[in-house]
């Protein structure tokens, strides 16, 4: 051993967090002693700290980054709209103030701030009153650069779930194609998208108004209920919802419980970004319950779905695949 | 334009986090360092860049940024724990000065997997301490093993990981070099 056993204990404490000053510089000055001793140490201590454990915190600091992102930028424009009013009062000194005022206010009305999320992946958003919201494959949310803990509206084209935060004074609203929500602080999750034949809301906790559009009808829902409209049709229900299926979604799982092929097609279309063609009849009558999470690929959600109905499928382009109907043999 | 800013988050945030606590002590330190360093590269748009070229300029960032945070530590603390500040700094130098450690090197993977192949004493202070984040004293505690030995068992489990490792690399090599003899 080049080294005492004594040393290789200082080293593991050290690295462990508990050695004392005098203990520490004994150490520094058996590191420094070698070029050959500098070298040992900090590549036990790169094992050591490689594989330290912290907690994957990825996500959570991705939104954090887009969070401080929309900060900064509202801050950039407060100052100038702020120097742009400083130069203004000296240029335009004399001028009608009412020309300025009407022309500024269209400026900032027109400024959307749009979030768009692709299909097959999801992502999630922080708004500046903390108001969380994870949007689903393929969905859109608007809201207007005004957006702040007094003035709560955004509008959404597809499947968000909204985590409100709580402020009675200040009711938060989503505007959809169909209708328009309004909340003070809850958590619900919205499905509207433009290819969709319906569109809905399912309330997990709190209490959510829905107005529909063009009308003065207005719906109460309470936790645990299921708001639906079909579109075609203009008729709507109100059922008592799986919650825990509905907005498995943002958890990175697909839970479905007894939905038609049709629908399931359509939800592993967007999920995975691909597009099935299904052929023969039959299979419109199927009825599927199942749950996959999303590190499955499609290829085994479409294996294990031709393990346990008749159906066989191939791929014919990229991203492309076709679903036959395929009966069970008999024997 | 996001997807591959979000894509460049996503598989490097974790790594940048576990390198900057190599250095960092507060976690909550080490997370505003690694915002400041996405934030940067979207600023300056060089995470439009080949890949090759963002991951080079993300661990220099986090090298520069590691070591003027020891800097501003050390006129902070002045007396307080300035000899293990002063080895941190030698270390943040060391990885300056072209040295790259495993996590940038992407062999992360490869020490866990050396982990699971060491004797069972050993494999069991590892996992402990590395994973569990159990302090030595609590090991010694569970285990009702004296500190000293735990400490023991750590440092030997620790060398061979090194050489494990250093030893993968050589056989990497080595393959490589056969795949290049075969080819001619």
């Amino acid at each position: 051993m080049r080294h005492t056993e004594y040393i290789d204990n200082l080293i593991v404490r050290f690295l462990d967090g508990n050695c004392g000053p005098q203990d520490q510089l004994e150490l520094k000055n058996w590191i420094e002693e070698s070029g050959e001793n500098k070298k040992e140490f900090f590549a036990l201590k790169d094992i050591w700290d490689t594989t330290l454990s912290p907690k994957d915190r990825t996500v959570e600091q991705l939104s954090l980054f887009y969070k401080n992102l929309y900060d900064k930028s509202k801050r950039s424009r407060a100052i100038l709209i702020r120097s742009f009013a400083a130069v203004a009062a000296v240029l335009l000194l004399g001028l009608i103030l009412s020309v300025l005022i009407p022309y500024n206010k269209s400026f900032q009305a027109d400024n959307m701030q749009v979030f768009s999320v692709p299909l097959g992946s999801r992502s999630k958003v922080v708004l500046a009153d903390g108001t969380e919201i994870n949007l689903n494959s393929g969905s859109e949310l608007r809201y207007s650069s005004g957006y702040s803990s007094v003035n709560r509206a955004v509008s959404l084209s597809g499947e968000g779930f909204f985590k409100v935060k709580s402020d009675a004074d200040h009711p938060f609203t989503v505007k959809t194609s169909d209708f328009d929500i309004q909340v003070t602080g809850t958590e619900f999750n919205v499905c509207s998208y433009g290819d969709n034949d319906y569109s809905a809301a399912t309330l997990a906790e709190g209490k959510i108004s829905l107005q529909m559009n063009g009308t003065k009808q207005v719906f109460g829902i309470e936790p645990g209920e299921k708001f639906m409209l079909d579109r075609e049709k203009r008729k709507y229900s109100l059922t008592h919802a799986d919650i825990e299926s509905e907005i498995a979604w943002k958890n990175g799982e697909f839970i479905f419980k007894n939905i038609p092929f049709p629908d399931l097609v359509q939800r592993l279309e967007r999920w995975y970004d691909v597009k099935l063609n299904c052929s023969g009849a039959e299979l419109q009558n199927f009825a599927y319950t199942g749950r996959f999470k999303n590190q499955e690929t499609i290829w085994q959600v479409l294996d294990a779905l031709k393990l346990t109905s008749p159906i066989d499928y191939r791929k014919s382009t990229f991203r492309e695949f076709t679903i036959l109907y395929k009966p069970l043999k008999q024997n | 334009m996001t997807t591959n800013f979000d894509n460049l988050f996503r598989k490097y945030h974790h790594r940048l986090l576990i390198y900057t606590m190599k250095f960092v002590e507060s976690e909550n330190d080490a997370l505003d360092i690694v915002q400041n360093i996405f934030m940067a590269i979207w600023e300056n748009g060089k995470f439009r860049d080949r890949e090759e070229l963002v991951q080079g300029y993300l661990f220099t960032a986090v090298k520069n940024s590691c070591i003027n945070y020891l800097k501003h530590q050390k006129t902070v603390k002045k007396f307080e724990q300035s000899v293990s500040l002063q080895i941190k700094e030698m270390e943040a130098v060391h990885y300056h000065s072209g040295e790259r450690s495993l996590i940038e090197k992407e062999e992360m993977g490869q020490i866990h997997h050396a982990i699971h192949s060491l004797i069972p004493i050993y494999r069991e202070v590892i996992v402990l301490s590395r994973l569990d984040g159990l302090k030595n004293s609590e090991i010694a505690e569970r285990l009702n093993l004296p500190l000293r030995t735990v400490e023991t068992r750590i440092f030997r489990a620790l060398l061979i990981l090194k050489k494990k490792i250093s030893q993968k690399s050589i056989l990497i090599l080595l393959y490589l070099k056969w795949v290049r003899n075969a080819n001619h």
